[in-house]
């Protein structure tokens, strides 16, 4: 990290935004935002089918084998399905 | 600076920021999965195959990583397509 040549924005630098500036700029946050979010839901994901697909393997090498990775695809896809399943059943409920 | 570098400064600082986060969260994983999985009786030091372990460990965890953010990915994709559908 160069934080010697590395400026700090201070208020007064941000005042010298133009109108298109500051739209690109909530655009890459918006997008930033969500690309956050993913990543994290991504790390919890990945803890959670870790432990159901690779923790009880013994290990043999640095690559994941067959089984693990197709286990591991599965593991989000039907954690997705299980997410939908519960909002789904809330949703009926809530209409009784 | 102007306005295009003060924007440009923003964006950079932020990307380090967010990437930064994003690896010590994979890194702290790493260790607390690794440490489980590879050194379950702690010695007086780490023997060579526990080392071996966590090598090898580490690269299956960062691999694991990679699948499960293209097949989450991919869903939401799916989900979002599914759902204009729905909605047309």
């Amino acid at each position: 990290m160069s934080s010697s040549t590395e400026h700090t924005i201070e208020q007064a630098d941000l005042e010298k935004l133009n109108d298109k500036d500051k739209a690109e700029l909530r655009q890459f946050f918006s997008n930033e935002e969500q690309r956050s979010r993913i990543q994290s839901q991504t790390h919890e994901l990945t803890a959670i089918c870790w432990k159901k697909c690779v923790a009880g393997n013994t290990i043999r090498s640095g690559a994941l084998d067959k089984g693990e990775q197709t286990c591991l695809a599965s593991c989000v896809d039907r954690f997705m399905d299980v997410n939908l399943a519960t909002l789904k059943h809330l949703a009926s409920m809530r209409q009784q | 600076m102007d306005s295009e570098a003060v924007k440009k400064a923003i964006i950079r600082q932020a990307l380090q920021a967010t990437n930064t986060a994003n690896a010590r969260t994979l890194i702290e994983n790493i260790n607390e999965k690794c440490f489980e999985r590879c050194v379950p009786k702690p010695g007086s030091s780490l023997s060579s195959s526990e080392q071996t372990c966590l090598t090898q460990c580490m690269e299956k965890y960062m691999a694991a990583w990679n699948i499960v953010n293209a097949t989450y990915i991919q869903r939401i994709q799916q989900e979002i397509g599914n759902q204009s559908i729905t909605n047309a």
